[in-house]
């Protein structure tokens, strides 16, 4: 066990409509098997007992898998270890004296609402849009009743590991939310089930993605190389499939 | 409308850029297969240049048909980078680009404008030539001066940065990224963009340097 000495740069705002700013924090003697937001913990330990604000972050599972924590380390989302959600990110990876630059995911669609909490809200109501399978009556259907090739159930898999943290709009140079949404509707479009209101989900999903004020897809790239799940952007172009298919077909 | 919620959405808009993108590379083929005639020599290139102007109801139709995509593409383009500049770029106090080769994606409006320039200035110089002169005469007085085939080889360098990313962009907003095909894919994104590279840029040489002296 080792430990090391940090200065953290983080970004304080004390509401939504505060102006914010970074501050200057030192911490000392950090455990190098802390995870990022036990690090995080401890400062905020600090500054309590000197009757400080401390540091709001967002955060639940700590084991990678909620997607409610996520912040831009040194200008990556989610920090430099790749495939790894914050809480996952280890101390070890940071060497003593280092300076560290702490930010919210910022997006036109998240509104910061203290320091690094933000409202990304507006991910949900993309999937309120369409992002799910209607079964309005009737028990619960056998899991085997309806073959489906381990390939597509495979591709589904992939696309549903998205959990979203929504670091992929953090780090599109355009603010897109284009890899969060193609996740969401590759993992219906790729099986039976979602084939009923395919079409419909794929329009009603976009629209609402252009209406929460996302940006437009570059193809820059840079959702995918920090996404902590590994979507492939091999989903986008599903999602631009789907899209055109459905706009030139439905209604 | 159909057809209005689909272009006005975001992905409507980069299917405008993919498919008008998709018109200009193959007419670029066209013309850098015709250019290709200039290294056999002048008398091959001029009655190939007169062949095509026999028929003046093709170069009529075909240019404006021309001048629609390539509108539909700069303004589509223009909307677009308007748009993605409101997400400023310096919304973070550090910004670390994770993704490595990312100078084409994030220049593409840039080299955009470059070609545009080059266009005028090609369009001016060639297209609108006086036709009393030969254009095989044309295009060995223009190349011959140094710093006009200089600035030729500077817009075609944009032109092979900008079709890097392009090419492969433009396939992706088509939807086809699968892992059998994509090999292929990156190849031809430098390969496609440098073929242009080296039949327009080598045009160009050939006269600048004067190995074109008496074609």
């Amino acid at each position: 066990m080792s430990s090391i000495n940090l200065t953290l740069k983080i970004w304080r705002q004390q509401n939504s409509d505060a102006l914010g700013r970074l501050e200057t924090y030192t911490l000392d003697n950090v455990n190098t098997d802390m995870s990022f937001l036990e690090m995080l913990d401890v400062l905020n330990e600090k500054l309590t007992k000197e009757s400080k604000d401390p540091v709001a972050f967002d955060h639940d599972c700590r084991e990678g898998i909620c997607g409610m924590c996520g912040a831009i380390v040194d200008g990556v989302a989610h920090g430099p270890e790749k495939e790894v959600t914050l809480c996952q990110l280890h101390m070890r990876h940071f060497k003593d004296g280092d300076s560290i630059v702490i930010e919210p995911f910022r997006s036109r669609a998240y509104p910061i609402k203290k320091d690094l909490l933000i409202d990304r809200s507006a991910l949900d109501r993309i999937i309120q849009a369409g992002g799910y399978v209607s079964v309005n009556t009737g028990g619960t259907i056998d899991g085997n009743a309806i073959p489906i090739s381990s390939q597509k159930a495979e591709l589904a898999m992939d696309a549903a590991a998205c959990i979203g943290c929504g670091a992929c709009v953090a780090s599109c140079p355009n603010g897109a939310a284009m890899l969060f949404t193609s996740a969401k509707i590759s993992q219906l479009a790729l099986l039976p089930q979602g084939q009923v209101e395919r079409k419909q989900r794929a329009l009603a999903m976009v629209e609402q993605m252009d209406k929460e004020g996302f940006g437009n897809c570059t193809n820059a790239k840079e959702c995918e190389a920090v996404c902590p799940k590994g979507i492939s952007i091999r989903n986008i172009a599903r999602l631009n499939r789907e899209y055109l298919l459905a706009a030139l077909t439905e209604g | 409308m159909w057809f209005v919620r689909l272009l006005s959405s975001s992905i409507g808009k980069k299917l405008i850029m993919a498919a008008t993108g998709l018109l200009l590379v193959l007419f670029l083929i066209t013309h850098a297969a015709g250019n290709a005639t200039i290294f056999m020599s002048s008398d091959v290139f001029q009655s190939y240049a007169d062949e095509l102007h026999s028929h003046p109801l093709i170069v009529l139709v075909f240019s404006f048909s021309l001048l629609l995509i390539f509108l539909c593409h700069i303004v589509a383009g223009l909307y677009l980078f308007f748009e993605n500049r409101k997400v400023s770029h310096s919304r973070y106090e550090v910004t670390t680009r994770v993704v490595k080769n990312s100078f084409a994606s994030e220049t593409m409006p840039y080299t955009g404008l470059i070609v545009l320039l080059f266009l005028f200035v090609h369009i001016f110089g060639f297209t609108f030539s006086p036709k009393d002169v030969q254009i095989s005469v044309t295009v060995k007085e223009l190349l011959g001066n140094f710093f006009y085939a200089l600035f030729y080889i500077f817009a075609f360098v944009a032109l092979t940065i900008h079709l890097s990313h392009g090419f492969w962009s433009m396939l992706q907003t088509f939807g086809i990224n699968h892992p059998r095909y994509n090999t292929l894919i990156s190849r031809l994104t430098l390969g496609i963009p440098l073929f242009f590279l080296l039949i327009f840029g080598g045009v160009a040489l050939y006269f600048m340097t004067g190995l074109g002296a008496h074609y």
